[in-house]
């Protein structure tokens, strides 16, 4: 297995060094799609080498269908070059087993046990099974140089992997308790997108949040309070915000003070509005099509995010040496002058995005 | 009853004899005099309250393991710039002319035990307060020491600043010297004092060189925080506090009580500083800084110094929020060419010093230049730019003499037995170099477990 591994990571580093010389010739979205086609396919090849291995290793198909999630960056199909990994998994319910023809002989235990022992038995010999499964893929992602998610938004944590009534009475937990913490997941939750297994498990569980969001407003100005501690770094005069001391001295981050608030404007304008696309440039077309924004607006939306996109891939793109570089730090000083006027133009509109959030924020549900 | 009122007003009888004894009045001139000594004095107790403030600054804008060392060498310096001032200081600053540019006698003081017929105050009264300038411009250039200078070096340049350099410059413009003649217009000591403490910050921090870790190779520079911010805000509260007896005080009079306007524009002057500092911080950084707003309040009041007996309420607000602008600039500045100034000295105390004296120049009034009797009313005021031009001089001349003459002792003493403290010791820190014990013992020994 680490042979087909270390040959799919080969793949991927050259697949990589392809696209990052195609900057220039193609636009930034032509780059960033094909670069998430190629995260996506790698993905999914991963999770049927894991399967394999747990066929291998004597424990079988999965027993339930399950839905492998993206969240982050995966989710909204925006990976750069050197993304980590934030994923989830979805499986069916334990009872939903007994009525399951299909995998009944690959289950263990016999009838002839009282009911609720059996179910209870059979639950977590499916939870056990699930968790190995993630593990295992969530290990061949590492070798194949995914890193894991720093705050453990993995499919092979506990919280993050577990049957569909499982998520969705935390997804009700979350919605009745908005706490920081809570809000913060129920926004990972809002860019999940299923890659892998059965369509229908997401599909489920987002009906479900979404009635939540339309039952209560409160909790999507919770969502706005929690996104908008992000500022866009730009200033009053319109200067960029670069970081003053220490080894990133000069640079502009990039991430957190562009790309990362104009994702979280627009994903809070997409769930207020019941928009299921996880992808930003997806969500600002669907905001022109339900008449959120006009066409001008989202046309401005598109272009600053765009060029946040280009950079950002810019600035995670591998260097000569082959060597990922880590955060998207820009360094200012040797963009061009029509590089730097372009991007005080696109942090200009997502400060004005974000400013115009706030306000309608405030008016709509009062401010603290 | 009868017997508590009596007891009462026996009481009253013995602190208060006047009372009882009415006919034997003081005169007027006594009065006066005595009033001018208590308000002097009191203004010079103010003054010496401003080594606290220095205490805390540096203190509060430097790392933990040399908090001891920082707070400490203050009360000492303090301590030997009182003994060398009192010896010749005082001399060279006060004592007779010579040639317009230093004085001399009046060497190891021994003052009239009290005030003369005729004199305004005691000269014991003048000498505390002039004693607690001297200190203040020499607590102003450890800015420049900070972190990595040499215990015997604050030992060998307060022999040469409150000796020497210090009371040439206040002779010059307060002691009848040359720039006194030619109208320079620094009423409690833009110049004298912060202008003079800058340089010596100046030459100090240039032949140190920077702090091990303060810019990278690339030229760019890292932060290096000063361990306790409330200290730095305590310490700004007690040196704008001082700064009342600091200029207040230094019109050396009651009188008709003029020294209430001049208090009033101080305040306006510093409360100026703190506001424009924090707002351009702000503006330019996207993030309100603290530093750089304590900074601006500091430098309003540094700014103020010059001008406070010469200008208008307008423009004391004026050169307060000019300074708070320009003391984030100048540091901003200092940062750009690669000049550490850990305690922000050179732009506090020298940046907005040089505009402080050149405001006079712009805002100074017809009324208040003949009130204090010194010089012609600045540009806006109809005087021309003849008063500008004696400031700029008088900034040049004062900036140029007080940074020559302290490299040179400073360069020389490097020369000799050495500036800097080793590479090993400023990384362990001076408390323990310099002194065998931390100021912090507890975290520090945790620090280095940890």
């Amino acid at each position: 297995m680490s042979d087909t591994i270390a040959e799919l990571r080969r793949q991927r580093e050259e697949a990589q060094t392809r696209l990052a010389a195609r900057f220039g010739a193609d636009s930034p979205e032509e780059v960033s799609q094909a670069l998430n086609a190629l995260h996506d396919r790698l993905i999914r090849r991963v999770l049927e080498l894991a399967e394999q291995e747990m066929m291998r290793t004597g424990r079988g198909k999965p027993p339930v269908p399950y839905a492998y999630m993206l969240f982050g960056s995966g989710g909204r199909a925006e990976q750069t070059f050197a993304s980590d990994q934030d994923s989830g998994l979805i499986y069916a319910d334990a009872a939903d087993v007994a009525r399951s023809e299909r995998n009944r002989s690959a289950m263990p235990g016999n009838a002839s046990s009282g009911c609720t022992f059996r179910d209870d038995f059979v639950a977590r010999y499916i939870r056990a099974y699930f968790l190995a499964f993630a593990e295992t893929a969530v290990g061949y992602l590492k070798q194949l140089g995914y890193p894991p998610c720093e705050g453990n938004v993995m499919a092979d944590q506990p919280a993050w992997c577990m049957p569909v009534s499982e998520w969705a009475a935390k997804v009700d937990g979350w919605f009745e308790e908005p706490s920081w913490e809570n809000v913060r997941h129920l926004l990972i939750v809002a860019d999940g997108r299923c890659l892998a297994g059965d369509r229908t498990l997401a599909d489920g569980l987002k009906d479900r949040y979404f009635r939540h969001v339309a039952d209560r407003p409160a909790v999507a100005s919770r969502m706005a309070e929690n996104t908008l501690r992000h500022k866009v770094l730009v200033g009053v005069f319109g200067q960029l915000l670069a970081e003053r001391y220490g080894a990133s001295a000069g640079t502009l981050d990039i991430k957190y003070g562009g790309y990362i608030p104009m994702v979280n404007a627009v994903r809070l304008l997409a769930v207020r509005s019941g928009i299921r696309a996880t992808g930003t440039l997806d969500r600002i077309a669907a905001l022109a099509q339900a008449g959120v924004w006009s066409a001008a607006e989202a046309a401005e939306a598109r272009e600053a995010f765009a060029e946040f996109l280009r950079l950002r891939l810019l600035a995670s793109a591998p260097r000569e040496d082959g060597s990922l570089p880590s955060g998207g730090q820009l360094p200012v000083r040797l963009l061009a002058r029509e590089d730097v006027d372009r991007l005080k133009k696109a942090l200009r509109t997502g400060k004005k995005l974000q400013r115009r959030i706030e306000r309608e924020t405030r008016a709509g549900f009062g401010g603290r | 009853m009868v017997k508590k009122c009596l007891i009462v007003l026996g009481a009253l009888l013995v602190l208060f004899p006047t009372m009882a004894f009415a006919a034997d009045e003081p005169s007027a001139g006594t009065l006066n005099m005595g009033l001018n000594a208590l308000w002097v004095l009191v203004a010079g107790v103010l003054v010496l309250l401003m080594q606290g403030g220095f205490i805390l600054l540096e203190a509060g804008s430097t790392r933990m393991k040399n908090a001891g060392h920082v707070a400490g060498k203050t009360i000492f310096t303090l301590g030997l710039c009182s003994l060398l001032y009192w010896a010749v200081g005082y001399g060279f600053a006060f004592g007779p002319d010579i040639g317009k540019f230093i004085g001399s006698g009046d060497f190891f003081f021994n003052p009239a035990i009290a005030a003369g017929e005729t004199d305004n105050y005691p000269s014991t009264v003048f000498f505390v307060f002039q004693l607690a300038f001297a200190a203040v411009s020499l607590s102003i250039a450890w800015g420049g020491f900070a972190e990595r200078a040499k215990l015997s070096a604050y030992l060998i340049f307060t022999l040469f600043f409150s000796g020497l350099i210090y009371p040439i410059i206040s002779h010059w413009i307060w002691g009848g010297g040359w720039l006194a003649e030619d109208g320079s217009q620094d009423f409690a000591g833009s110049t004298v004092v912060h202008l003079t403490g800058a340089m010596g910050a100046f030459a100090a921090t240039i032949l140190l060189k920077p702090r091990i870790g303060k810019f990278n190779k690339d030229g760019s520079a890292n932060e290096i925080l000063g361990h306790n911010q409330v200290f730095t805000a305590l310490a700004v509260l007690l040196l704008w506090i001082g700064w009342f007896g600091f200029n207040a005080g230094s019109t050396v009079a009651v009188g008709d009580g003029f020294f209430g306007y001049v208090a009033f524009n101080t305040q306006l002057g510093a409360a100026g500083g703190a506001v424009a500092a924090l707002l351009i911080s702000w503006l330019v950084n996207g993030k309100a800084d603290i530093t750089t707003m304590l900074n601006g309040a500091l430098a309003g009041l540094v700014a103020i110094t010059a001008s406070c007996a010469y200008v208008e309420p307008w423009a004391a607000v004026v050169i307060g929020l000019a300074a708070g602008v320009l003391v984030f600039l100048s540091a901003k500045f200092f940062e750009k060419i690669k000049v550490d100034d850990p305690i922000y000295a050179l732009s506090v105390h020298g940046a907005a010093g040089v505009w402080g004296t050149l405001a006079n120049g712009l805002f100074a009034t017809r009324t208040l230049v003949e009130k204090v009797g010194v010089g012609r009313p600045g540009l806006f005021y109809g005087g021309g730019a003849h008063q500008l031009w004696v400031q700029f001089v008088s900034v040049v001349v004062c900036g140029a003499f007080a940074f020559a003459a302290s490299f040179v002792v400073l360069w020389a003493m490097k020369k000799l037995i050495g500036f800097r403290v080793s590479e090993e010791q400023e990384i362990i820190g001076l408390d323990l170099s310099e002194h065998g014990t931390y100021g912090y013992p507890e975290q520090m020994k945790k620090a280095a477990q940890g």
